[in-house]
């Protein structure tokens, strides 16, 4: 019975007008915008690749100098990405992909793509996530909004009811139906996308491709039942077939334009985040009181006498570590709990800002899975808070390195003039630095961070599969 | 094999129907007359469950509607004034589509062709979509479903109105041989040549009530007009 009335559906569907150019239309902005992700994912790599070969090359090749100085020469961190970016880019565009890394600044990421195109990428990129999370929906509302209200119009309702289908075979023949429509379109467009994403070479950030793609299909595939059973149910319950059409457009405009910026807006407001320049004025301005107002100066000396006591003497000239060298790796530390305090407020402020977006996908199925799409995609804030925290790592490590070699290497300098007579390191100093690498957090983790809007979104199917079933029962035979 | 048993439906303060007791026997063709409101659809729209009666019981094969509407719609076929098919499927989808949903998945393409041409629907028709139909033609399909449903009781509401003599002729002798293989069949009509010509017998109804029952061959054509015309007033 069920698959009958699909049959049905489906062919009544593929028949008309409204078919053919709504999935010519789809098609065409699917392949393409997956072709042009796969595309500029592909550039990407490329220089991302070159550009961090060259960055470590050239800290090898900067010349010969001394350590320390090599340290201000510093490094750069160039984000990777894992080839399911080109499907979604999430926040890449606008959180920066590059890191300059040196000595006595933590640096928030550079290289943000967003700041050299016009305002049209207000709009967001054109890429396959982006059509799915906002076409798909308008191409289900498209083919399903005459379900109901259409065969009511055209009398066929009393016709078929008249036939003894019960109204729940009919619910589900018709979700069917629509459904197989839907894939009709769809899927060519995914076998596509999946050849691109084969052509990258899977090179993955963070591995685990096959579940990665079997969760972002789930999930949309989730989002896409959602809007199917709620096309459904208020064609059912819509007294004309335009009375539907008008709620269903609405309510995709609320969820895919009004919500997320008014997610954005409404977290902006509740948990205010700084300003880049407040943020970095207030931060220089901590760095110079000190962590807990005893300024760099006062510690600095206290930590001299704490050396001479520590070597028994009692002269900057009888220190066995190059003063200059312990000094500025203890200036070093002294920012380092600064630096945390500031950057860890700001993460955590975003953090919540997200929290508070993801929440408020109980008013609209696309927030949460935006969030799951970009997540597993690795395009996500906690991908990037990751890549932040390891260039720190490597930052520091890089300074202590060159610190701590000139404090041993030029430790018969000390009472020198140092503005004359300095150590000079060449490439093989430079070279107990290790190269940046990326090491993206654990698979298992990025998962569990979705947990609450998977919830969501089941939720979401739940409701609109109960709406569906309650608005069919109560469904009128009647148009008036 | 259609019951109607103190049959009551109202809307608010409106009675649409003031307790009806009604009986169509298999071979019967009962043709209910009676101006517009008069409760001729409602009684349609009860035995298919389209309405839920307020009170009293209407059954089909002795099956109350109420309790198990999916059941007695098994037996059910159901002609409106205007079939209403799916216009971008061809007259032998239509058809197809409403036998399985009746439940009858045993045919062949072969049994569709027949029951199409049976009901008289052209050969070259069959293939074409319904959205090319005449009205006559979408009747014709109407009854096809019929029967490829093999329905035992046939519930037509004005299914004549509007089609041409000759159409409106091939129609009653469709009605004629369904109810000599044993339909029981309920026609609500304004035509009182059809009803005194097909009809076995007649109901006219007034204000939601049944008024008079006759048998279609104690009367003549003049007798059952002057009948007729007495309680419209």
């Amino acid at each position: 019975m069920i698959a009958t009335i699909a049959r049905k559906e489906f062919l009544e569907i593929v028949r008309d007008g409204r078919f053919k150019w709504t999935a010519a239309l789809m098609v065409l902005l699917l392949v393409t915008s997956l072709l042009a992700g796969w595309q500029r994912f592909n550039s990407y790599s490329q220089i991302q690749a070159t550009a961090q070969g060259s960055t470590n090359t050239q800290w090898l090749k900067q010349g010969d100098k001394n350590p320390h100085s090599a340290a201000h020469y510093g490094n750069y961190a160039f984000k990777p990405l894992g080839p399911l970016a080109f499907f979604d880019s999430g926040i890449v565009n606008y959180a920066g992909t590059a890191v300059f890394m040196e000595a006595h600044k933590q640096n928030f990421p550079i290289a943000r793509p967003a700041t050299d195109t016009s305002a049209v990428a207000r709009f967001g990129e054109l890429n396959g996530a982006m059509i799915l999370q906002v076409l798909l929906p308008l191409l289900i509302i498209f083919l399903g909004f005459t379900a109901f209200s259409g065969e009511r119009e055209t009398g066929t309702l009393r016709q078929l009811m008249s036939m003894g289908v019960s109204r729940g075979s009919l619910l589900w023949g018709k979700a069917a139906g629509i459904a197989a429509a839907v894939l009709l379109v769809v899927l060519p467009c995914l076998a596509v996308g999946a050849l691109a994403l084969a052509a990258t070479g899977l090179q993955t950030v963070g591995g685990g491709i096959g579940t990665r793609v079997a969760l972002i299909g789930g999930a949309y595939l989730g989002y896409a039942a959602v809007f199917l059973f709620l096309t459904l149910a208020v064609s059912a319950w819509a007294k004309t077939a335009r009375a539907a059409l008008m709620a269903l457009v609405g309510f995709w405009a609320f969820t895919a334009f009004i919500m997320p910026k008014t997610a954005a807006e409404v977290s902006r407001l509740v948990e205010p985040s700084p300003a880049f320049g407040t943020f970095m004025a207030e931060m220089k301005e901590h760095q110079k009181r000190g962590i807990d107002g005893i300024s760099p100066r006062i510690r600095l000396a206290e930590y001299r006498g704490e050396l001479f006591r520590k070597y028994g003497v009692s002269r900057v000239q009888d220190l066995p570590v190059y003063w200059t060298a312990v000094s500025m790796q203890k200036l070093e530390e002294l920012d380092h709990p600064v630096f945390e305090q500031h950057y860890n407020a700001v993460r955590d402020e975003y953090a919540r800002q997200l929290r508070l977006q993801d929440r408020l996908g109980v008013l609209a199925p696309l927030l949460p899975l935006r969030s799951i799409s970009m997540t597993l995609a690795g395009t996500d804030l906690i991908q990037h808070n990751k890549f932040m925290a390891e260039t720190e790592v490597f930052r520091r490590n890089m300074v202590l390195k060159m610190n701590t070699y000139l404090s041993q290497a030029a430790a018969d300098l000390n009472g020198v003039n140092s503005a004359t007579n300095y150590m000079i390191a060449n490439e093989d100093v430079f070279a107990i630095v290790p190269p940046f690498r990326y090491e993206p957090p654990a698979l298992r983790d990025v998962i569990a961070s979705q947990a609450g809007n998977f919830t969501l979104l089941a939720g979401w199917l739940l409701a609109a599969i109960l709406l569906a079933l309650v608005a069919v029962k109560r469904m009128s035979l009647e148009r008036n | 094999m259609l019951e109607a048993i103190d049959l009551k439906k109202t809307y608010g303060d409106y009675q649409a129907l003031k307790g009806l007791n009604l009986r169509v026997n298999g071979g019967d063709i009962y043709c209910l007359l009676g101006a517009n409101g008069a409760g001729k659809t409602t009684t349609i729209n009860l035995f298919l469950n389209f309405v839920t009666p307020t009170s009293g019981v209407a059954r089909v094969n002795g099956i109350d509607v109420n309790a198990d509407p999916l059941q007695t719609k098994r037996y059910l076929a159901y002609i409106p004034e205007q079939v209403m098919l799916y216009g971008n499927l061809t007259g032998m989808e239509n058809l197809e589509y409403f036998a399985r949903l009746g439940g009858h998945d045993e045919y062949s393409a072969d049994d569709y062709r027949g029951f199409l041409r049976r009901v008289g629907l052209q050969e070259d028709a069959a293939g074409r979509r319904v959205k090319t139909y005449s009205k006559g033609m979408r009747q014709k399909v109407g009854v096809a479903i019929a029967l490829a449903k093999q329905a035992r009781a046939l519930l037509l509401d004005e299914p004549t109105s509007g089609l041409d003599p000759k159409a409106s002729n091939e129609f009653s002798e469709l009605l004629v041989q369904l109810k000599s293989e044993g339909a029981a069949i309920l026609m609500a009509t304004h035509d009182l040549f059809r009803a005194k010509e097909t009809g076995t017998r007649i109901g006219i109804m007034r204000g939601g009530q049944l008024v008079q029952e006759l048998s279609t061959d104690e009367v003549s054509h003049a007798d059952l007009e002057r009948i007729y015309l007495e309680h419209m007033h």
